[in-house]
């Protein structure tokens, strides 16, 4: 038995209800408990902002395409190196760390789980190796369902029972979290070097469009009863106008779920677009965050950009060409056989750059614009907008109208002409930040029930305490504070261990990966179906017996089963 | 027994439909394989126990002081290198990697005389690829460049290009047009629509010419290229043009040609050309089973693919001077672990001379070239017959290789995992 | 007479790549390619053997005749013979020239080495099982 007593926090516990008050928090087995006896080790916070781990809902850091970014991008590795130290490992790499660099990083921010954005079924056993070697978070990996053969077939017959088979087999075969749809129906014409423009487009040969692929997925997501909800990267990313797109797809929501939203859209900055080229390319924020406000049924994530050197790499593989005509510097492909796709190429967000300003306002205006921070996560689609170490300059952007007006002084000054942002006065508090860097993500993504994004008794012991007194810190003005702190913890303790401290990891990490497995009725299995069997027998060219992820690759997995109603 | 769908720990096809019968700790026949699967299914000759070079002679000796042995030249060194890795799973690359780090060694895999070039041509313009089944569902031009399919990964046709049908190519050989480039009449040339015979050095160029066509540039165009006729070049630009889904294969031809990584870089660049008309993806051939398995290993560990120099502290990496050859060729490094590979049979003559000069241990389950150079060699399991691991086929998919039977040889992962304890023993905290 | 040397995989090393101190191995690894009148003018023929010399040094292989390759040019199948004539220079590429060393080949009587000689040439000592 081990007890932990972590005294005098100023604890923003926003799932329990706790607002900023100062008290004691008991541990004992890695878990919250009511107290703990006098031999607990003790820790005392001396006032500093508590908060439960921090959760990414949304973000690249493991499988084929980050490595691949690591791969081609020596001049990246180079930009960020550190010796090994202690038990830390060597770590290389800026904006496409290597693994134990991604975690560190994030630990020494108090992030203890992460959601991998985007996982390609047949490639999911690389995904899971690297959550083996990205020891402090625990991990999670949407599921990509895009351009799957499978699901387009049954969404093609109307079928969403069999939609939901599909997905059920998948995600307990690869061990998956929760269904990934970024570019629905885009990637699969890619495989022609095709995409679709809006979701009323015909995807090719299969005679279904982005907007069937959506619905279904909503439903057969229901039907599974998974704890997440389906999570979109809409059609037409990064293209001017694509704002429209971007409100025809949050038109097909329905309100379906009373715990948590219908749908996840990720990195809506990304896809909030007006104008129609590069040269009138305009923020179309307030009518977004409009159509967010008025849809408590759907979640969104910023997608926020800073300025700077990143990679980007998405499953959206016509994107990633498109980007490419643009800065011409290096293109990396790669399709996935019956599934997906993905791209990456290198990028530098440039001040000077009107159309990247742009960019930069409309992640912040979606964030101050979106009413009920649980209806907006804090993100960078990391690392498409930035790297994820910015975060506490974004926090620090959304809590302070200051620092926005000193970096506006700094862009294009043509920016204001076609965003908001100078206009918005709003300032987050620090139960705003909580809410969107943790205890919104944990319920949009349905795992307070397994004791994440919150403090009370019973949830893991994962907490961040962070080197900010909020009683006497002014984050309007001082706002340069505000971002030290969040980008080191005194303390980040995970399942009840210390595991950094003031900016160094100082254990060796062992972390959990979480993955869905839907319980179906026996009509519903599909390692017994024909057809199913035959995309194996004739198209794949992996066996079906060797396409799952055997259990040896996650040492702790953790399974949350849900009985589907099917 | 018979078992299903097992996984050939040979080529980077990693082909994984194989049926072996086992009857105890034996292989009695193979099923489905090719004559490399077979030869290394059906092979018995291991070497028995680990053996240590005694003066003019050899010796047998245990595991234990095998490891123990090695680990004390290894802390003793002070510029060790850790070789090979691409013939075993990714478990142990990964402990091998760590065991670099902690000894502040060079560590390098068989990339560095394979696609070594092509990882420094994809640095420079990225690698616009996919995965096979992409290319078998829909490739209706498929194009072997300075790579030998037929011999060198002999199922490669069957199972993803000319001969294997596909969901949008029903009848694949009739439907796909199969071009071959080499500067030999190879086995595979003799089954291609368009066979191109270029001269020796001569990818580059015509590459070049291709790129030149496909631009709308064929005024500029030279009645011959490398030995390569204009007209040939035109209408193999057609071929290329014409295609829904191309696909084009590389391999050593470009990587060890004069020109090297820029060859293959011109191959990529005239990819991304053809991208722009229609589908278009490019991949290199692979080799050993489990090469790509040891780059992408490499790179989420340290950042980089291969030639890997920890003794700065940090992950330096700079192909050219942290490359084996390079290292041996100055003769700097002053120990060598060799694991999953012969470089004794694979590294010119003059790095040979190194490793039989300095401590050189193998850890391998069958004696090779490089035995006879070594001080130590400890025998291990084979992975895909009595170990298993993961291994990464040549288009990064990963897939999980069967271990047959329980044999009575220790795998990489366990006696690295040892070397690894000793190492940081006596290295201390 | 001079030649240039290419390298490649074929399928008979390939198999008896665990077998490297086998004869079969060794039958393979001599192996030389050779354009029949380049044959002709060396006055040569099938099986003889030739002394194969680079600037690093010299191996004794066996001459087969192949239509598929050019004249002046030979292949032999990659390891330790061919190996043994390839410079370590890599041009700061990582990679030497395995597939374009200039060669002199001459008739000899002498008889072809098994891999253990050649290893011990470099320096090693012999295992036998
Ligand atoms: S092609 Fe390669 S992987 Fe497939 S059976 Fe032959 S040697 Fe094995
Ligand atoms: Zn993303």
């Amino acid at each position: 038995m081990s007890e932990l007593l972590v005294r005098n926090a100023y604890v923003i516990d926003p799932l329990s209800g706790i607002k900023g008050d100062v008290m004691d928090i008991a541990i004992r087995d890695g878990k919250i408990v009511e107290e703990v006896g006098r031999n607990a080790e003790v820790i005392d916070a001396d006032h500093c902002l508590t908060l439960p781990g921090g959760v990414d809902s949304h973000s690249h850091v493991c499988g084929t395409k980050v490595n691949f970014g690591r791969y081609m991008s020596p001049e990246d590795m180079r930009a960020g190196r550190t010796a090994r130290k202690g038990v830390m490992h060597v770590t290389s790499g800026y904006s496409v760390p290597t693994t134990f660099g991604n975690s560190y990083r994030y630990s020494i921010m108090g992030y203890t789980t992460i959601l991998e954005g985007a996982m390609a079924p047949l490639e999911a056993r690389h995904t899971h190796e690297e959550f083996t070697a990205t020891p402090h978070q625990d991990m999670l990996a949407n599921t990509l369902f895009d351009g799957n053969w499978s699901i387009m077939e049954a969404v093609r017959e109307k079928d969403v029972k069999r939609a939901a088979a599909v997905v059920a087999w998948t995600l307990s075969a690869v061990k998956g979290f929760a269904i990934k749809l970024t570019n629905p129906g885009g990637t699969e014409a890619w495989g022609w070097g095709e995409d679709v423009h809006s979701i009323l487009d015909q995807v090719p040969h299969f005679g279904v469009t982005p907007a069937e692929i959506i619905e279904t997925m909503i439903r057969a997501n229901e039907l599974l009863n998974l704890p997440h909800s389906v999570h979109i990267h809409c059609n037409a990313l990064g293209v001017p106008g694509n704002y429209r797109t971007t409100l025809d797809t949050l038109d097909l929501v329905p309100d379906l779920n009373d715990k948590r939203q219908t749908l996840y859209l990720t990195h809506l900055q990304f896809h909030s677009y007006g104008g129609s080229t590069w040269k009138d390319i305009s923020s179309k924020s307030e009518d977004i965050a409009r159509a967010v406000n008025n849809k408590p049924q759907v979640a969104i994530d910023m997608g926020q950009i800073m300025f700077g050197r990143t990679t980007t790499m998405t499953a959206d593989g016509p994107m990633e060409f498109k980007l490419y005509m643009l800065h011409h510097n290096k293109w990396s492909n790669h399709d996935v056989e019956l599934e997906t796709g993905s791209g990456i190429i290198p990028v530098y967000y440039s001040r000077k750059s009107l159309v990247n300003c742009v960019m930069w306002a409309i992640g912040l205006e979606l964030a101050l614009l979106t009413k009920d921070p649980w209806q907006c996560m804090l993100s960078t689609d990391n690392p498409n907008g930035a790297p994820f170490v910015k975060y506490p300059e974004i926090i620090a952007l959304l809590m302070s109208r200051r620092f926005r007006e000193n970096e506006l002084a700094l862009l294009d000054p043509r920016t204001a002409h076609y965003v908001p942002l100078p206009a918005i006065d709003r300032e987050l508090d620090w139960y705003d930040i909580a809410v969107m860097t943790r205890a919104g993500q944990a319920k949009a993504l349905g795992i307070t029930g397994v004791g994440k994004g919150h403090l009370a008794p019973g949830a893991e012991a994962d907490i961040a305490i962070y080197p900010l007194k909020p009683d006497s810190l002014d984050p309007s003005t001082e706002y340069q504070q505000v971002m030290a702190g969040f980008g080191k913890t005194r303390y980040t303790i995970k399942r009840g261990r210390v595991v950094a401290r003031d900016g160094e990891v100082v254990v060796e990490g062992a972390n959990s990966t979480i993955w869905t497995k839907a319980i179906t009725p026996p009509e519903f299995d599909l390692s017994v179906d024909p057809e199913f069997v035959k995309k194996f027998e004739q198209y794949y060219t992996v066996r079906m017996s060797n396409y799952p992820v055997q259990d040896v690759y996650l040492p702790r997995g953790v399974c949350i089963a849900t009985e589907a109603s099917l | 027994m018979k078992i299903e769908d097992v996984v050939c720990t040979f080529c980077g096809c990693l082909c994984d439909d194989l049926v072996v019968e086992v009857d105890g700790r034996r292989v009695v026949s193979v099923e489905n394989g090719c004559t490399l699967a077979n030869e290394k299914f059906m092979g018995d000759h291991r070497l028995q126990s680990p053996i240590r070079r005694n003066g003019k002679g050899w010796e047998h000796i245990s595991y234990d002081d095998a490891i123990r042995e090695t680990a004390e030249i290894l802390c003793d060194a002070d510029r060790p290198i850790l070789y090979g890795w691409s013939g075993t799973h990714g478990e142990a690359q990964s402990i091998g990697i760590h065991l670099a780090e902690l000894l502040g060694a060079l560590v390098d895999n068989t990339s560095t005389v394979c696609h070594g070039p092509s990882i420094l041509a994809i640095q420079e313009v990225g690698h616009p690829g996919c995965t096979l089944g992409q290319v078998k569902n829909r490739a209706d031009v498929v194009v072997y460049w300075g790579t030998n399919p037929i011999d060198a990964h002999p199922r490669h046709m069957s199972r993803y290009t000319t001969f294997a049908d596909g969901f949008f190519l029903k009848e694949a050989f009739r439907d796909r047009r199969l071009i071959v480039v080499d500067v030999r009449k190879t086995e595979s040339a003799n089954i291609a629509d368009e066979f191109i015979t270029i001269e020796p050095g001569g990818d580059y160029a015509v590459l070049s010419a291709l790129r030149a066509i496909v631009r709308g540039k064929r005024e500029i165009i030279p009645p011959s290229v490398s030995g390569v006729s204009r007209e040939q070049l035109f209408r193999v630009a057609d071929l290329l043009l014409s295609a829904k889904f191309g696909a084009i294969f590389f391999g050593l031809g470009l990587t060890m040609s004069p020109g090297k990584y820029k060859n293959v870089r011109n191959a990529i660049e005239l990819t991304e050309e053809l991208s722009r008309h229609t589908k278009y993806t490019i991949s290199p051939m692979r080799g050993h089973w489990n090469v790509y398995g040891s780059n992408e290993v490499f790179t989420w560990i340290t950042g980089y693919p291969y030639a890997v120099d920890f003794a700065r502290g940090i992950a330096f990496y700079n192909p050219g001077e942290t490359t084996s050859v390079d290292v041996l060729r100055r003769k700097e490094c002053d120990a060598c672990l060799v694991v999953g590979s012969d470089p004794g049979a694979h590294f010119p003559k003059a790095c040979a001379e190194h490793l039989a000069r300095i401590p050189t241990i193998q850890i391998d389950p069958h004696t090779n070239a490089t035995t006879h150079l070594s001080r130590i060699q400890i025998p291990v399991a084979v992975t895909g017959i009595d170990a298993e691991g993961t291994a990464y086929r040549m288009d990064g998919v990963p897939i999980r290789t069967r271990m047959l039977f329980k044999g009575e040889y220790p795998s990489d992962t366990e006696i690295l995992e040892r070397l690894y304890t000793l190492v940081k023993e006596a290295k201390g905290p | 007479m001079n030649f240039l040397l290419n390298t490649g995989r074929t399928i008979r090393q390939g198999s008896y790549v665990e077998r490297k101190n086998s004869d079969a191995y060794k039958g393979e690894a001599t192996s030389l390619y050779m354009h029949p009148v380049d044959m002709m003018i060396l006055e040569i023929e099938e099986g003889s053997h030739v002394r194969v010399e680079s600037n690093q040094g010299d191996v004794v292989m066996k001459v087969h005749p192949a239509l598929w390759i050019s004249q002046r040019e030979v292949f032999v199948c990659l390891g330790p013979y061919a190996n043994y004539l390839v410079a370590p220079e890599t041009h700061c590429s990582g990679m030497p020239d395995f597939k374009s060393t200039m060669v002199t080949i001459t008739p000899t009587t002498d008889l072809l080495v098994t891999v253990a000689e050649l290893m011990e040439r470099c320096g090693g000592v012999r295992y036998e099982d």
